[in-house]
Parts: structure tokens; sequence; C-alpha cells
């Protein structure tokens, strides 16, 4: 393993230093921890590291809260989500899924944006972030910023929209509805371990109810089913003005078909097709058991 | 009559656990010495294949390489078992370990780019991977050094075994089962990897190894065979283990490889395995395929056992290939059982190589013959518990082997887990609807307690001896893999020689220093190193005896050793322990207060039908398990597991439960989430992540109840411990699994892949008979 | 800004806190916490078991916060505050209560995995007792046993099968309340 780095203090030279490396072999580097991972396998010749966990920036590194929900920076540690009350208790998906995430120790270090950026489709904090629609804002090296949905974000596997001179810099979660009663909000990771599991499937969900447990609002993305991780659009749009409680078995079982309907899921070591489908399916009725 | 002991039975911490959770312990890992230089070794890139040549001319130019080596260097004996493998191979590879290079280099870095620069050139064969495809007289002989002895080529080894009638029992049998069970590659995953700092001095031509090894002895004299060296040349110094389980029991090659690199160099070389090389380069608990068929009589007394086994031997042979010894005895000896049938057979293919794993073949023997006892229960309409209990081995009993059970806490283990998990209770209210269901389920296991004698002694060796100043050095020949023994002997000491924990260091990893034994295995360290430590304390009573009655102007030795003095039981009068030992060297007839002594067991070995009493007494345990399963994902949670033991005495309850509830959840990793996937040779999950082994997370309750039956052959009664509580766990979460599903599970592990095709499987047979 | 353009290796400077002593070093941009740690500095506590963030043998504390010193780069120690298990005994050789916990409940056996699992424990001590003086973050009480369970899931132990482990952090716990 043997590269080169450059360690930006700011984000003007963060954004000097991608842009000065355009033509050349670089890779951010943010929690380094899929990354170290993946360089220790497959070393690569001439490689620079643009290493962003110097970088002092308050939008880069941190969370806030406004009235249109909650901005984290793309470096935010998973740990940092765990740990943050408004997160556990407006988003529980978004807890339990940074939660579920490898060990306590990958979570330190491990950030948001990595995850993001990784585009795996087991990604569990994507995963979550996917059912809460989450808006990824990409930084150029021009300064100006785009804003990309979460759906649009993931290209393909391992392959996101960010061009060579962009770099993800933050993250936005809307708030929920006003009007809101309750969430029924999880991430469910299904895996052989009670711990350090990559999803063989995973299912993220945050469903709103207002004050007559109507369902207004639905958010539900399937990990580890597909190249990217989905979101199960019609699935929830099936689920709106229903009541939660009232969900009849037929219905939750329709809601679990269209779920499946956006899972392709590949053979593995870890399981078969065969197997995350059906895990899938019954998954999704349990949300409403 | 046996005194009140103050420190035997007593939570006594590990002793040097300080030094340990300091960070202060020297493990492979840690040592450096000067001019060392790093080992490594390149493997095949095909499990089957012909090496057409090897080039490291270009190695060999990088800065920093100082030698490399190929078959063609090494003046070298095959290792192994049957001596049917080569420690680096020539012309041909036979499974993806194989060693084909090796570089000794000033770095880590510089060895391992050298490694990149030897080009191979292969031609690729069709490998043999299935044991059914190794046994066709179509197939090429795997392992050309194999003995030939067998009918097939490739057939590495052969057991049989039998004693009763089988025909007169299988008419009397009412039911008979019968039933294939498959079980997985486990490894051993050892939290240090395998390691081995070689130093040769070219100038007295002796070779000084830090080496992991389990058998220190044993491991002196394969190197020595292998190098073509005298045995007494070459010192063997183990540093701090970092886990063994039988891992270390073998002789690997990347160990004479090392030894080779430095007698090359004439510099120390070090060689540590990164974590996949660790997967992919160590020994396995034996895959195999078990047949096992099984009667019983009306009345639910077990008849008959045949047994026919086939394993998967892999490329070479290694102590692995021996596990019938264990495996047999479980058939033939667990449970009264009138008449047993054992046939094994070990095949040779191109897949990697199994080692000998903590229990020995007993948990997959344990495995299929508990399962097939409550598929003959549901048979007869039999309660599982009772079945279990009629049958239960008995204190007196000989069996059709020929082990006698001289004490037998067997059905003392059944009734006490049957209780404490409320089995009958739960058994009758398990069945349930819904997502989670849950299920218990019960196994027993027997395994030897007291060594075994397959090597040509079992014996241990120890020197004692106590300094002028009253501290006491237990040289003893036995080893510490991280179980807890050097505590063990030291409370013995202790005991006996009134002298504090603090005062007494135990001596344990120098072949130049210590006196033989045959190693760690077989449970057999704290009752053979406690037995031989015992006769050397008994020994050198006799002359402190002596010198403290002269001292105290007695002529009776009726003395009690306490708080360092040695106290006489008439007067009161006492000494101190270390003025004795002053007398005893400084005033005439000058002597040392030191004493030896060789401890071999009242085992027998084996006739050529293996029968004869091989262990100096037996080990019995049963647990209870209660286990959820998701039938939504297929996943098992183990929710409690009750244990109960046939220890002979606790020793140190602190360390024994150690020993428990490590082997339960790596009995637990067996039966659920352990497997090394391999495919066409090659091994599919070569680390932490894909090869699961249970997070803290994952741990159940464990519940303890040791039984204690005091044998007259064990130290103050204690059996050996070490590998009892991994064997019946998988089988008894099994039948945990089939109790809550109502379904059939006759392989390991249990994915939640297969209980949803168990359950998926049951509900087919259902719909089809309604 | 540190940056480097040159074809030879640059060697970077990094200056941090290693068990309260000011220390520095120069280091290639690829070398890991955990070799420095143990090849330069030569405190072989901190123990290599994977190498792949999966076993946490290797675990220090970075920032009082426990981290796989082999998945990070040593670059990133510039500045930060590093404790290895050397630096959780006291100089003068008495155990941290971690450390004596572990060795009174039976938790240590071949100890490969020790080390990482004291760091962790002592994380998580750190964990508890920081949380409350941090806004907006989730304030635990003592940590209870599934909390405890949960924490060390990044510590791999072949030996103990983790109880006792887990029994000496809940003592511990209990006896700093």
């Amino acid at each position: 393993m043997n590269f080169e780095i450059i360690n930006p203090g700011t984000t003007k030279e963060l954004l000097a230093a991608v842009k000065k490396f355009q033509k050349e072999n670089f890779r951010f580097g943010a929690g380094c921890t899929d990354f170290l991972m993946e360089l220790k396998k497959n070393p690569s010749e001439g490689l620079t590291v643009i290493n962003l966990s110097q970088v002092k920036d308050a939008q880069f590194n941190g969370l806030k809260k406004s009235v249109k929900g909650l901005r984290m920076g793309a470096m935010l540690t998973a740990h940092k989500i765990v740990m943050n009350e408004e997160i556990k208790n407006k988003y529980p998906v978004l807890h339990n899924a940074a939660e579920s995430l490898a060990s306590t120790q990958i979570r330190q270090v491990a950030t948001v944006g990595g995850n993001m950026c990784t585009a795996s489709p087991s990604g569990d904090i994507a995963c979550a972030l996917a059912s809460l629609q989450a808006d990824c804002e990409l930084l150029s090296t021009t300064g100006k910023i785009r804003n990309v949905n979460i759906n649009s974000f993931f290209a393909g596997l391992r392959k996101t929209v960010l061009k060579k001179n962009e770099i993800l810099y933050g993250i936005s979660i809307p708030a929920n509805i006003k009007s809101t009663k309750n969430i029924f909000s999880n991430f469910i990771k299904v895996g052989t371990r009670r711990s350090m599991e990559c999803s063989v499937v995973s299912l993220a969900y945050h469903i709103q109810t207002d004050s007559n447990g109507i369902i207004i609002k639905a958010g539900a993305a399937i990990g580890a089913s597909a190249p990217t991780i989905r979101f199960a659009a019609t699935a929830c749009d099936f689920l709106i003005g229903k009541k939660f409680k009232n969900i009849t078995q037929k219905e939750k079982e329709e809601f679990a078909e269209k779920v499946l309907s956006y899972a392709s899921p590949i053979t593995d070591i870890r399981a078969t097709a065969g197997y995350r489908k059906e895990v899938l399916f019954n998954i999704s009725k349990s949300i409403f058991e | 009559m046996i005194k009140k002991l103050k420190i035997i039975g007593t939570p006594v911490p590990k002793h040097d656990a300080a030094i340990r959770v300091s960070g202060r312990a020297i493990y492979g890992h840690d040592i450096v010495l000067p001019g060392m230089l790093h080992g490594a070794i390149l493997r095949t890139e095909h499990p089957s294949a012909i090496i057409e040549f090897i080039d490291v001319s270009e190695a060999k130019k990088l800065s920093g390489v100082i030698c490399i080596i190929t078959a063609d260097d090494a003046d070298v004996n095959n290792i192994g078992y049957k001596r049917d493998h080569p420690i680096l191979k020539k012309g041909e590879a036979n499974c993806t370990r194989d060693e084909i290079a090796a570089v000794a280099a000033e770095t880590k870095e510089i060895a391992r780019k050298a490694l990149n620069l030897i080009k191979v050139k292969y031609k690729i064969r069709k490998g043999i991977y299935e044991t059914s495809e190794a046994l066709k007289e179509s197939a090429p002989q795997i392992n050309k050094f194999s003995s030939g002895k067998f009918e097939n080529k490739n057939i590495a080894e052969k057991f049989h075994y039998e004693h009763g009638n089988i025909e007169e029992e299988k008419k009397k049998s009412a039911h008979i089962i019968s039933r294939k069970f498959t079980l997985p590659r486990m490894t051993h995953a050892c939290m240090a990897s395998s390691n081995i700092t070689a130093s040769f001095n070219n100038i007295d031509k002796k070779l000084l190894l830090y080496s992991s090894t389990q058998v220190p002895f044993l491991y002196q004299r394969d190197m020595a065979h292998a190098l073509k060296m005298n045995p007494s040349d070459i010192r063997v110094i183990q540093p701090v283990i970092g886990g063994g389980f039988g891992s270390k029991l073998d002789m690997h090659p990347f160990e004479p490889i090392c030894a080779l690199l430095s007698i090359k160099t004439g510099r120390p070389v070090q060689l540590i395995y990164s974590r996949e090389e660790e997967f992919i380069a160590s020994p396995i608990r034996q895959p195999m395929e078990i047949e096992l068929t099984a009667g019983v009589d009306k009345k639910g007394n077990f008849t008959f056992r045949e047994i026919n086994i086939v394993k998967d031997n892999g490329a070479y042979t290694s102590w692995g290939a021996t596990t019938p010894f264990v495996i047999m005895q479980a058939f033939s000896s667990l449970y009264k059982i009138k008449a047993c049938r054992f046939n094994s057979t070990a095949v040779y293919t191109n897949n990697v190589f199994a080692g000998s794993f903590r229990g020995y073949g007993n948990p997959q023997a344990t495995f299929a013959l508990e399962r097939v006892i409550d598929l003959l229960a549901d048979e007869l309409g039999m309660d599982k518990a009772e079945i279990r209990l009629l049958n239960a081995n008995e204190k007196g009993e000989a069996t059709g082997q020929g082990l006698h059970y001289e004490t037998c806490g067997h059905k003392e283990c059944l009734e006490t887990v049957i209780k404490k998990s409320n089995y009958k209770q739960h058994a009758a209210h398990n069945r349930q609807s819904g997502r989670f269901l849950h299920g218990t389920g019960l196994a027993s296991m027997l395994h030897v307690g007291g060594g075994a004698k397959i090597y040509r002694s079992d014996g241990c060796g120890t020197i004692l001896k106590i300094d002028p100043y009253g501290y006491c050095t237990i040289i003893t020949g036995s080893n510490e893999i991280g179980q807890g023994s050097e505590t063990v002997l030291a409370m013995i000491a202790s005991e006996e020689l009134g002298i504090e924990l603090k005062k007494i260091k135990v001596i344990n990893t120098d072949t130049d220093i210590k006196p033989w034994d045959v190693g760690v295995h077989a449970s057999r360290t704290s009752f053979v190193a406690g037995n031989s430590l015992l006769g050397a304390i008994k020994i050198l009573k006799v002359k402190l005896n002596k010198k403290a009655a002269e001292l105290l102007k007695t002529n009776h030795s009726n003395f009690d050793y306490s708080d360092n003095k040695i106290i006489s039981l008439k007067s009161n009068d006492s000494i101190a322990l270390d003025k004795v030992v002053r007398e005893m060297h400084f005033s005439e007839p000058n002597e040392l207060a030191i004493a030896d002594y060789f401890y071999e067991p009242s085992s027998k070995f084996q006739d050529k039908n293996f029968k004869g009493n091989v262990s100096g007494t037996y080990a019995f345990a049963s647990q209870a398990v209660e286990v959820e399963v998701d039938t939504y994902t297929g996943n098992v949670r183990v929710l409690n597991v009750y244990v109960a033991q046939d220890v002979g005495r606790v020793l140190n309850p602190l360390l024994l439960d150690g020993q428990i509830e490590g082997g339960v959840v790596q009995g637990i990793g067996y039966a659920l989430t352990e497997e090394l996937l391999m495919k066409e040779g090659k091994i599919l999950n070569p680390n932490f992540h894909n090869y699961k082994m249970l997070t803290a997370a994952d741990v159940p309750d464990i519940h303890f109840f040791p039984v204690e039956t005091i044998d007259k052959e064990g130290p103050y009664g204690a059996k050996g411990v070490g590998e009892a509580s991994l064997i019946p766990t998988a089988a008894a979460i099994a039948n945990a699994v089939c109790n809550a599903l109502d379904v059939e599970i006759l392989e390991l592990p249990i994915t939640p892949e297969k209980v949803l095709a168990a359950i998926a499987g049951k509900k087919k047979l259902k719909t089809e008979k309604i | 800004m540190k940056k480097t353009k040159t074809k030879t290796e640059k060697l970077h400077e990094v200056s941090f806190t290693l068990n309260e002593k000011k220390v520095s070093c120069k280091i290639k941009a690829s070398v890991l916490l955990l070799d420095l740690i143990r090849d330069v500095f030569e405190l072989k506590g901190t123990k290599p078991g994977c190498g792949e963030g999966e076993c946490g043998a290797c675990t220090v504390l970075i920032n009082g916060a426990p981290v796989n010193s082999c998945l990070f780069l040593a670059v990133n120690a510039d500045g930060k505050n590093i404790t290895t298990i050397e630096g959780l005994t006291k100089s003068d050789g008495s155990l941290h209560p971690v450390q004596e916990s572990l060795v009174a409940h039976g938790a240590v056996q071949c100890g490969f995995c020790t080390s990482g699992m004291a760091m962790s424990i002592k994380g998580l001590m750190n964990q508890y007792e920081n949380s409350h003086n941090v806004p907006g973050e989730i304030k635990n009480g003592i940590p209870s046993r599934d909390e405890i369970k949960k924490h060390l899931e990044g510590n791999l132990c072949r030996c103990t099968g983790y109880v006792k482990i887990i029994d000496a952090a809940e003592a511990m716990f209990k006896q700093e309340q």
C-alpha cells in the first residue's frame, strides 16, 4: 500500500486541491475505513489521497437543525449520528441504521458522506437516508452547489453522480410533517449475527401518521437487494391514506409485493437471491405487526 | 483422609493476568531480534496444477531481499502424521495452501514485494474436490507420497471398530433410524495469527525457535526430522501463545520453512501470517459425512449403532486423520450401547487439509448421535429426556470398547440440566404460532478426562525446587496456551507447600530446561501435569520433613505446611520454610530442595481392535439449550444454555467457568454461523467479515452447574475440562431448532437460509399430505 | 496546507500526545497508526489481529474514543490525544480499574484480544462520562449489560466466550457509580 496524501485544512484549500488534481489519480479519504481496506487489497499506483479529515469547516463536519429539517455535513461520523438526541427522537430509522453500522470503533471514524459515496448497495446509513428522501449537496471546485435528491445520487453499483470536480458537502433530511402525530420508523437489518454484519437484506422505513392514525407520508428503501439502494416509491404511495393500525393481512402482503418489485438481488457467499427476496417480503410485512 | 483445602476450589485469577491485561506479555508478534529478517511465503495460485517452472531471478534482484528458497534449495524430509507432506512443493500443487517459494528480506514490505516478482508457470489441472470423485477408479492419485496400503489410491487412512452382535441387536430393535449428516469446515481463528521466529546460529549450528506450538517436544522431534538435524540441537521456546484450540498440534510447513531461511542466511527470521493467510493456510475441523443407523427396543433401550464416515482429508494428512480414535469412542460408549460397528475412511482431495480442533471429532460424532436419539424418541413416542436418562452411562460401567468409568456423572449431568432448564415444561409448551418459535434441545457428551494414551507415553515431567528465600519454582513439561494451567499448578503447589501464590513461579516455555511432556491436547494438562506436580511435591516433602524434624528436634514427620511454615502437628512447633531450605543447602549433608517426577497415567494402550482403557478418567457433560427461531428471516437466537459437566472436582471456579463459556460460544458458532466456504479448492471467505465468529452481542446466558464426582485418579479428584464444553452444544442447538420448527436438520451450520428452506420443505410436505 | 508533489515519497511530520507524552515523528503518508505505535514507538501492547477493522485487538483511544488503529492513517493522529494499553496502567505499575476488573473476573485467557477489550471498555466509560457535557447528545445512565455487549461488538475473542469480559465491565461500571 503506497500513496501520497494532501491534507487541506479548510474548504477553500480542499477545493483548490481537487482542482489541481483533476487530471491525476486521486481519491478522497474521509473516515478511510472502507477505503483503506480496498487499498490494502488492491494497491493503486501513483495515487494521491485528498484527506478530508483535517478540514475545519462546521458545515462539512457538523450537524444543524432548522425548520426545514436537519442538515448533516458529509464528514459527520456515524457515532455522532447515534449520539444525537434529535435524530433518535425524530428520525429513529437513521439512528438505528447508524447504530447497526459495523462496530463501535468503526462508527467513531466512518462518516455519513463516506457511506453515501461508497455507494454500496448495503450501505446502512445511505439506506436510511433514502427512506427519509434526503437531499444531497454537491460542491464543485467552482464553489457552486448542486442539489440532488438521494434517489438520483446513486448511479449504479458503487457509482454516484458526483463529477470528478465535485465533492459531497452535506445531506439534508426534511422535517417531519407538522401534523404528524406518530412516527413508525425503523431500520431492519438482516444478517447472520446480531452485530458486525454487512446487510444481507435491509429495509429502512419512516412512516408518519396524523392524529387519526392515517398515514400521511411514507418512505421505504431497500438495501442489499439491487445494484443500488432503492426507494420503493409505489409501495410508499400505496400506504398513503391508510390507517396504520388497520392494515389488513392482504394489504400487508400487497405492500410487501410492491417493495419486492424494486428488488433484483444477486446470489453471493452471504445469501442466495431467493433467500433475499423471501426475507425482504417477510420483513416488509413485519412493519405492521 | 483429605484435609480441608485452602486454595484448591477458590476463584484465583490467572497467574499472569495482570501482565496480559497491561499489554506487557510478549507474543510471537512482539519479538524483535538483532539483525532479524522477515519471511514470507508464496503459495500456489491454483489448487491443482503442474508447476512448470519457478523463476525467482527478478525477485532476487530486489534490494533488501536476502534469500529465496524453493523445493530445489531444500534438503528436507516430508512432514505430517503420515509423512506425506513436502514443506515446499515441487512439480505439482495439490491444495490452495501449497508453499511454492519463500523469501527472507530486510522488511515485511520488501518480502511481500519480492513474492510478487516471483514468476511461476502453472499448467492448470482439473482438481478433485469431492471425496466421491476421489474414490473413482479413474481419479488420479492425489498425494504421491501416500502410504498406498489401502484398496484405493486416494484413501489416506481407515479405521474399523466393532463390539457386540449387530445382527442380534437389529432383531431386538423396535425401531431403526438411519440418517446421513454433513459437517462443515470450521477453523480455529485464534486471535493471534500463526507465527514463528527462527534463529540459527551458524557458529555452534544450533537452532533456536520461538514457536507457538502446543506440543514442544513432539515439535522438536518433527522439526529435527524435517530438517535432518539432531533434535537436541533444536531449542524450542514458546512465547505467550495467542490461542491454540488444537491448531498448533501439528507442525505446519511455514515453521521448517522459516527455520530453513534462518539456516540459509545465518540470521534470525520471523514469519507472521496475515489474517487472510491464517484463514487460508491454518488447519480446520474435519469436514465429514456421517451415516448413522441406530436402533432402540420397545422399552427405549438403545440396541446398536452402525456408523460409516467419509472424511475429506484434503491433500495431506495431519493429526486430524486420527480423530476417529475419539469419534468411535463417542459412538461405542456414550450411553449404554450393546453393539457398535464403526468404519471411517479419510479420502485425499485437492481441498485444504484438516488438523485437530478442540473436541477432536467429537462434536461431529455427538451431533449425529444426539440428533438420532431425538428421532428414535419420536418414533417410540417417548420423552426425549426420559430416553436419555434410561440409557445414560453409570459409575462402574465397562463399555463395549473397554473404557472403565470409575466415576461417572452422566446421569447427574442430565438430571441437572433437565431440572435447571425446566426442560419438561418447555418441551410441552414450546408449540406455538406466530413469527418467533421457541424450542428446547438436549445433548450429552463423553470425552477423555485423564489424557489419552495415543503416543508412546502420555506422561509429563516436573522439576520442583524451593530456593533459600522460600520461593518455589515449578519447572513443568506442560505448557500454557491461555487456558490457565500455570495457575492451577501454582495453586496446587501453594496448597501442598503452604507457600503464598506470589512466591510461586512456573517455568514452562523452554525445551532446553523443562522435562518431557507430550503436549497440550486431549484436555489433559491439569490432570497430567497436576498429578506430576503432586508426585514431585511428595518427594520433596520427604526431604523437607527430614530436615524440619531435625531442626524441630522431633522424630516424627507429621507436618502441616502453611503460611510459609512447616508446623508440627504434634507439638504445634513451627519453623519457617525458607529456613529449612537454607539449612538443607548450607549445613551438612548439603543438599538442594529439589525434586523431579515423571507421571504416567494409569491408562492403557488400546489393542489393535481399538479396545482398552485409553484414558485415566472420563468426563461427561449434558447441555440443554433454548432457542428462538425467527421464521421470517431464519435466524436462530440461542437464549439460554444450561451446562452440567462432570469435572471430577472444581480446582478453580473462575478458570473453569472461562473454559465452559468459551467452549459453549465456540459450539454455538459451529452450530449456527461458522463455516469456511470452499469452491473448487479455494476458500471464499478468508476474513473475519465473512467467516462469522460470534460477537459479544450474540452471547446468550450460560448457566453452568459443575458436577463433582471426585475421581481417585485425578489431582484432588479433578478431570480434564478443556474440550468438553463445546462438544454437545451444536447437537443440543440442532435438537432445539428441530423441536421449535418440527423439521429435520442434518447439516451444520444451521444458517438462516437453511432454516427457511427447512420450513418451506415442511410446508410442502404438509400440503402434499393434505 | 501540507502537500507534496515530489516523486520520492514525502515524509509528513506528525505531532501528537501519546500516553500523556508529546511525541512527533516523520512518516510516509500510507503508514497506519497501528504500525507507528508498534514499530516506531515500540509499544507492543496494541495487537495486530486482522488488519481489517473486524477484530478490535488493535483498539486505541483517540481523544478518548475507541478506534481501530489498523484502519487509521497515522497522519491523522496529528494534534490528537492517543492512549494505548500501556497508557492505561499508571507509571507506578498500578492497574486501571478496567484492568483490575478484567483480572478479577477471569476475563483474560490467551490475552491477545485483552488490550483491545480494555481500551474499548475504557472508551465506553469515557463516552458515558462525557455525554453529560455535550449539548444535544443522548444522556444515558450507566451502561446496561446489553449496552456493554453492543459496545463490545467490534472486539472479537476466541477464548472466553465474552461472558467474563462483559461481567468485568458491568461490575466496573457498578463500582464507578
